[in-house]
């Protein structure tokens, strides 16, 4: 198994090789002659009057949160769905296999329709 | 030295870097860049353990979702490092109470019968056809499936408690409610009286 | 093959896998870079031709020359890094944006066996890798300190990760009936069923049986490489270019490839997951890359006639879309395909 990921460990090194060098040859080849004007940040024809890092709507953590929630069910739900043929070809395991995830995901369900309700997920 | 062992320490020592510059960094974004470093490296190990699935998943839940959510509050915060060191001597004492606690924890199990290579020899080489997903969906859906239900109802709490704590109603939004505007009928905007022209 | 490379591997002794992996890592990337830079001069013409008007035609024969002088032009660029930007993180941002979409590449097959690196959780690997993409425009807009990067990021972030959610769940469905994560089995498992049988092939890919998924996966893979009708993100009469606005030279043009090669990673991963990867449509001829190659080129051409076709969407509307109407329709569906399965209807076992 191991030796399958090699090649993507080599992969990602490439890749980030890749960003490195033509930043390298950009500046090596580019032209260089910075000044103060050129550097300012890009704003409507006049100087920036305030730090632009500011405090931001709190719905986007709320956003990042339910995200995380779902990621983590989309986790769950992964080796569950590769052995699904598994579980419908075994008698024995047939019902319990597919309502345990069922139990599972209603439990979640019921929180994204009071999540809905609740107006979380309109964006204003 | 073998390739994998190489591997390893490389990993190792990057993570226990990246781990050592998320405290030491003043500057709260780079800490939490640092804190993704340490996630893919632990990632590279648990792989060169052979827990293929649990790996990757670490990689698209922590890195992909969770350290999302630490940007956006370090970013957006607008924390003031200041006075964040303003408390630092007043914490001290609570803080190394709860550091040496967890140090005593680590070194009782680790320093216990449960860990060392007798105590965990090394996995059988994997077959043909061998899918580590498949073996955990096997394990985790038949002898844990309690604690599986269970993981689905600490969700649901998260998900309670998220919206109870954030979701605040703007007041003053001029926001329209798309699903009001896609059913709109002709009628509701428009009258048509029919008038008899008038006669001067 | 192995008996013309033996002198060759015998030369560099025992790093010659890591040659080998190297030698076989620039043969997916050259082609890659290639199909990028063109896709750039196809979407001005096709747009173009859609427009009513030609495109570029002036830099070589039709103009085919154009994406190398677009190149050649970014090079010579200078690479400005503004004073008020975190200068690392600034210099970090376009990296990380393009080391993601190249790396997800190396679990792709191109034909039978054809495949880098043929891992077992190949599905697993792709959404872990593209769930990365986020930290290239993240980082690239915090480090600016500039307004518009910032407001670009904002949106960016959450849209990206809103659509993310939809693409996991439809790639549920699609690991139910193939009941493998490598994305070679699940070609392998397109190619069977009654259809493939009597000779039409093309009726037993994914894309029948999960046609609202396969939707869903188009959609949201536009949303997600952040392309028009969803670029909210670079909206050029609002915020300009996003998260890339303080970004010059090379620093942009890794933004651009890396954008360019989400594109073609989505459709060829559309064209593996549903449209049955190198499979031919039909019994009678042979299977093979050129199939995959056109059918990612189709799904290519999706993404530039949307963008030619509609108008910008509104950011409230992004998001609705993809919490109110493709999160619960994916959810739904994979309710749908658990109860086919396990039914005596299947048509998987």
């Amino acid at each position: 198994m191991l030796e399958n990921y090699f090649p993507v460990l080599v992969f990602i090194l490439v890749g980030l090789a890749f960003g490195v060098a033509p930043i390298v040859m950009g500046r090596l080849i580019a032209p260089h002659r910075p000044d103060s004007e050129k550097l300012s940040p890009f704003e409507c024809g006049f100087e920036p009057f305030e730090d632009a890092r500011m405090k931001f709507d709190v719905r986007y953590y709320l956003l990042a949160i339910l995200f995380i929630i779902f990621d983590l069910e989309i986790a769950f739900l992964l080796p569950w769905a590769t052995i699904l043929r598994e579980i419908a070809g075994t008698e024995s395991l047939r019902l319990f296999g597919f309502f345990e995830m069922f139990v599972f995901l209603g439990i979640l369900v019921i929180g994204y329709i009071w999540v809905w309700k609740k107006g979380a997920l309109d964006w204003e | 030295m073998e390739f994998k062992t190489f591997v390893f320490y490389l990993l190792a020592t990057v993570m226990v870097f990246a781990a050592l510059r998320v405290v030491t960094v003043r500057n709260p974004v780079h800490a939490a860049l640092f804190l993704v470093l340490t996630f893919f490296n632990a990632a590279g190990i648990w792989l060169l353990l052979q827990a293929e699935f649990l790996a990757i998943v670490l990689v698209m839940v922590y890195v992909g979702a969770v350290m999302v959510l630490f940007l956006f509050v370090v970013m957006m915060l607008d924390i003031n490092i200041d006075r964040l060191r303003e408390g630092f001597w007043s914490y001290l004492p609570v803080g190394a109470v709860v550091g040496v606690i967890m140090l005593a924890e680590m070194v009782l199990v680790l320093s216990g019968p449960y860990f060392g290579l007798d105590a965990m020899p090394e996995p059988p080489a994997a077959q043909a056809g061998y899918s580590n997903t498949r073996e955990l969906g096997r394990v985790l859906y038949t002898e844990y499936v309690y604690p599986f239900e269970l993981a689905s109802l600490v969700l649901l709490v998260a998900m309670v408690a998220a919206v109870a704590l954030t979701l605040r109603k703007r007041t003053g939004s001029r926001h329209l409610d798309p699903a009001q505007q896609i059913a709109v009928k002709r009628a509701d905007r428009i009258a048509l009286v029919s008038m008899p022209a008038e006669k001067e | 093959m192995e008996a013309l490379l033996e002198p060759i591997a015998s030369l560099f002794g025992a790093a010659w896998p890591a040659v080998w992996t190297l030698a076989k890592i620039v043969a997916i990337i050259a082609p890659l870079m290639i199909a990028v830079a063109y896709l750039t001069y196809f979407e001005r013409k096709i747009i173009g031709y859609m427009q009513v008007r030609i495109g570029p035609n002036r830099v070589g024969p039709l103009g085919l020359l154009q994406p190398i002088a677009d190149g050649v032009k970014l090079l010579l660029k200078e690479v400005l890094v503004p004073s008020a930007t975190s200068k690392g993180l600034f210099i970090l941002g376009p990296i990380l944006a393009i080391a993601p979409s190249l790396a997800a590449w190396a679990v792709v097959p191109f034909w039978d066996g054809g495949v880098l690196a043929d891992v077992d959780a190949g599905l697993l690997f792709i959404l872990a890798i593209t769930s990365l993409e986020v930290y290239g425009v993240i980082i690239a807009g915090w480090a600016s300190n500039s307004k518009y990067p910032f407001l670009g990021t904002m949106r960016a972030a959450a849209q990206m990760v809103s659509y993310e959610l939809a693409m996991g769940f439809a790639l549920i469905c699609v690991l139910m009936i193939s009941a493998s994560l490598n994305l070679s089995e699940i070609v392998r498992v397109q190619g069977q069923g009654q259809f493939a049988d009597m000779g039409l092939g093309f009726l037993s890919w994914n894309w029948l049986p999960l046609f609202p998924m396969f939707v869903v996966y188009l959609i949201s893979g536009i949303a997600e490489t952040n392309r028009a009708p969803f670029d909210v993100v670079e909206g050029e009469s609002e915020i300009v270019a996003g998260h890339m606005v303080e970004y010059s030279g090379m620093t942009f043009a890794l933004f651009f490839l890396a954008e360019y090669a989400n594109m073609w990673l989505v459709s060829i991963l559309t064209s593996i997951l549903f449209l049955g990867g190198w499979l031919s449509p039909v019994g009678f001829l042979p299977d093979g890359f050129h199939w995959l190659a056109i059918k990612t080129s189709m799904v290519v051409l999706m993404f530039l006639w949307a963008r030619a076709t509609f108008p910008r969407f509104r950011y409230d509307h992004i998001m609705r879309l993809g919490w109110k109407v493709f999160l619960p329709v994916t959810l739904f569906w994979v309710l749908v395909v658990a109860v086919w399965i396990m039914s005596p209807l299947s048509i998987w076992n």
